[in-house]
């Protein structure tokens, strides 16, 4: 069941990625191009099968894992500042880019090097669930580690939430407001993604349900404005057509 | 709440006894699947029911008399009180009316004063000039909140709200938009006291003809109408007209800001 979830997700995100490639080319907002790459290979890192493979060409010692949360930190952070600006979030933008949201940044990635550096991490495994389970140090040291990881996307959604429920409320077009919806739920997943440790055990699946609705909210809501925009275009082009037509 | 599917047969098979479904919908300019969608429900729009009236001659208004939410529509009608008729003149209605009486003004050799000039002469009443235009047909595009304005003596929304159980702000929002379901327009005339047809000309669903106003009652209001009223008429609208306007391309430019970062 997750592993169909996980792969949906991956496939739907590189979709939406591979559609930003005309865009690319015509060098119009080629960062979000960058940021649906870098979340694609974030899951593909998540996978058991392609994060095995992948972590041994770097050795075996889950640096992997260490590279998936810095490639999050990056799409999370250059997508939020995409956000914001998109949205008109002035409160946001600050709390991301300013300096309070580097500091964060900073402190949350000295902490997970630190962390990463006292567990023994020998032995690929996906989530590091081979290291948690090996004794009683490196599951307090994972956990820990774990929690560092989902802290930086936690506040960048959590700087974000405002505007975008302000976005859902307002008077624009139906999906632009339905894609803040989106952007919304996701930021709302990734936050209760702080929670994780206070899920119990036999509700772990729980843990891959939040993280992948997160992914698949900002994945569709991304491409909802992206078609939003695509139509309204059409219409512009009708309207300055027929006016034209009239003068 | 919509027409039930049985009395709709029922009525329909009095209006037009041997005309097959297919050929009504095609007199009545409606799509098969819509009425068929309809029925399968068991909820027939009033719209539909005007349609198919429209296509065999029938009055609406008294169509849609022979179902029992509308029942108070058979026989006469109050008519609709000068507010009503005024608040059904579209915004360039008025500010035409506007410019024109204060046209022979500026002819005068006052230019300068221009309307405020010519509101402080009293001119009670203004027989139509033969040059005027005619007043474009009702609705126009704030048909439905000017006339819920017009006949509101402060407490109207509470009743109407408290008669339908809709939500005042629901109500509002459904004004602004320029909307208002049939049933609840027949609502909010019988809480303000007026004629039962108002609403249903402010909406679109009939024409002031079908809802029994005199041709011309539009424009005879509008004449009676002070230049002081007039005015002050036309200054609100244009108002709210600007108000709404500022919206809308405030609402363009974030729509266009948030293409430009994420499209």
């Amino acid at each position: 069941m997750i592993e169909i979830l996980q792969w949906t997700t991956l496939i739907a995100c590189g979709a939406a990625a591979l559609s930003r490639i005309p865009n690319l080319v015509r060098k119009k907002n080629r960062s979000l191009f960058y940021v649906l790459a870098l979340m694609t290979l974030a899951i593909l890192l998540s996978i058991q099968g392609p994060y095995l493979v992948i972590d041994g060409l770097l050795g075996s010692t889950n640096l992997a894992n260490l590279l998936l949360r810095f490639i999050i930190f990056g799409a999370i952070y250059f997508l939020g500042i995409r956000i914001a600006n998109g949205f008109g979030d002035e409160r946001g933008l600050r709390l991301i880019q300013g300096h309070a949201g580097l500091a964060i940044l900073a402190v949350i990635s000295v902490a997970l090097l630190v962390l990463f550096a006292f567990m023994d991490t020998e032995g690929s495994s996906a989530g590091m669930m081979a290291v948690y389970a090996r004794d009683e140090r490196n599951k307090v040291l994972t956990e820990y580690y774990g929690a560092a990881g989902r802290a930086y996307p936690a506040y960048v959604c959590l700087a974000l939430l405002p505007a975008m429920l302000r976005a859902v409320r307002s008077t624009l077009p139906a999906p632009l407001r339905i894609s803040a919806l989106l952007l919304a739920i996701g930021g709302i997943a990734v936050i209760l993604s702080l929670y994780f440790q206070a899920i119990p055990p036999a509700l772990g699946y729980l843990t891959y349900v939040i993280n992948y609705t997160a992914i698949l909210c900002f994945v569709f809501g991304l491409a909802l404005i992206w078609l939003a925009k695509v139509r309204a275009g059409r219409n512009t082009m009708d309207r300055t057509g027929r006016s034209a037509a009239r003068s | 709440m919509p027409l039930p599917a049985k009395a709709f047969q029922r009525w329909l098979h009095g209006i037009a006894p041997d005309t097959s479904t297919a050929d009504v919908c095609r007199l009545a300019g409606i799509k098969r699947t819509t009425l068929a969608q309809q029925l399968v429900r068991g909820k027939v729009a009033e719209a539909t029911v005007v349609s198919i009236s429209r296509a065999f001659n029938a009055n609406p208004v008294s169509s849609l008399a022979y179902f029992e939410t509308y029942r108070d529509l058979a026989g006469p009608q109050v008519p609709p009180t000068s507010h009503e008729l005024v608040s059904q003149i579209a915004t360039m209605d008025l500010l035409r009316a506007v410019i024109a009486r204060s046209a022979p003004a500026a002819e005068s050799g006052a230019e300068s004063r221009g309307v405020a000039g010519v509101a402080g002469t009293p001119a009670p009443e203004h027989p139509a000039p033969g040059g005027q235009p005619a007043l474009s047909p009702a609705p126009h595009a704030t048909s439905v909140k000017n006339w819920v304005d017009a006949i509101d003596d402060g407490e109207l929304r509470h009743r109407v709200s408290a008669a339908t159980g809709i939500a005042p702000q629901n109500y509002s929002a459904q004004l602004t938009a320029n909307r208002m379901a049939p049933e609840v327009a027949i609502a909010t005339s019988r809480a303000a006291g007026v004629g039962l047809t108002g609403g249903l000309v402010a909406t679109g669903l009939v024409t002031e003809a079908e809802a029994g106003w005199e041709p011309g009652a539009r424009q005879a209001a509008l004449d009676m109408l002070s230049d002081a009223d007039l005015t002050v008429l036309a200054g609100d609208r244009l108002q709210s007209l600007g108000k709404t306007l500022r919206r809308q391309e405030q609402d363009h430019q974030q729509a266009e800001k948030i293409w430009e970062n994420l499209g």
